[in-house]
């Protein structure tokens, strides 16, 4: 099994500094993204309006 | 009146007051308490040293941030080894068969751990739901793997205690049962069923103690991921 890697050897840059699978903090925003993402589709999908049956005559 | 096989697990009330509360409280009633003593009695001495040498062995991995669990997780586990022990006398009644018992000492402890470590490390216990090294495109579904497990626990917790402790009692009365009426019918047949069942109570007897331990043993580890 490999160590554990505390994430100093690892030296991302833009999107990646934040959100990586590597170090502790990049680890936990990618988790808070993937729960907002979750949240706002759910809330996205509750909020929108229902199309109304058109009534055939 | 038919009795049913799971006659055995309903709470048994009379009067209207539920004995459960008096099984509950039986444990407390049969272990003696340290005195001030310079030396205890025998029975008290190795009590003393079965609780020392529990804690010990439980809280070895657990950093000292954790040790003030020790009296709880102990006390939890003599609480139900005694319930389930006792349990297996013929005609009482084992708390630790019902799921409500079992989920009301889970949920609670498991909450404990999660909101502790919440506290105290929040960027630690969100990051460990999603492990070390995972490709991209695995992330999302990763992470709702790790939240399904972690919720998952407590309910593990309580239905693994409940389903042994339940089928075992279960299965010593059907053995005994078809040993009781086999006797008349195929003798030798009953002697065999007998020994089978003799063997099987003493597997629910391991179970039993074994049960206790492993569900102590589960939230010391949720508590030792925690790293207090």
């Amino acid at each position: 099994m490999g160590g554990h890697d505390a994430g100093t050897q690892h030296q991302f840059t833009g999107f990646a500094k934040y959100f990586n699978a590597w170090t502790i903090t990049g680890r936990r925003n990618c988790v808070l993204l993937t729960y907002a993402s979750i949240a706002t589709i759910a809330l996205f999908f509750k909020l929108k309006p229902k199309k109304e049956k058109a009534i055939k005559g | 009146m038919m009795l049913s096989f799971f006659d055995q697990f309903m709470s048994p009330t009379y009067l209207g007051i539920p004995l459960i509360a008096l099984a509950l409280v039986l444990p407390w009633t049969l272990y003696p308490t340290p005195t001030p003593r310079w030396l205890n009695s025998r029975l008290l001495t190795l009590q003393g040293w079965f609780i020392n040498r529990f804690t010990q062995q439980i809280f070895m991995p657990i950093n000292p941030g954790g040790h003030k669990w020790a009296v709880m997780l102990a006390s939890l586990m003599v609480f139900l080894t005694s319930l389930n022990m006792l349990g297996l006398l013929p005609y009482t009644f084992t708390p630790t068969t019902q799921l409500s018992l079992n989920m009301g000492l889970a949920v609670p402890l498991w909450l404990a751990t999660v909101i502790i470590g919440m506290r105290n490390q929040p960027t630690a216990a969100l990051g460990h739901l999603l492990p070390e090294g995972t490709p991209v495109l695995l992330i999302p579904v990763l992470i709702i793997i790790e939240t399904i497990s972690l919720f998952i626990r407590p309910l593990a917790l309580g239905v693994r205690l409940t389903a042994n402790l339940t089928a075992g009692h279960l299965l010593i009365q059907l053995i005994a049962t078809a040993a009781f009426v086999l006797l008349p019918l195929m003798p030798t047949v009953a002697i065999l069923t007998a020994t089978v069942l003799f063997l099987l109570t003493l597997l629910e007897v391991a179970v039993a103690m074994i049960q206790a331990y492993v569900f102590v043993l589960l939230l010391s580890l949720y508590l030792q991921e925690k790293r207090l």
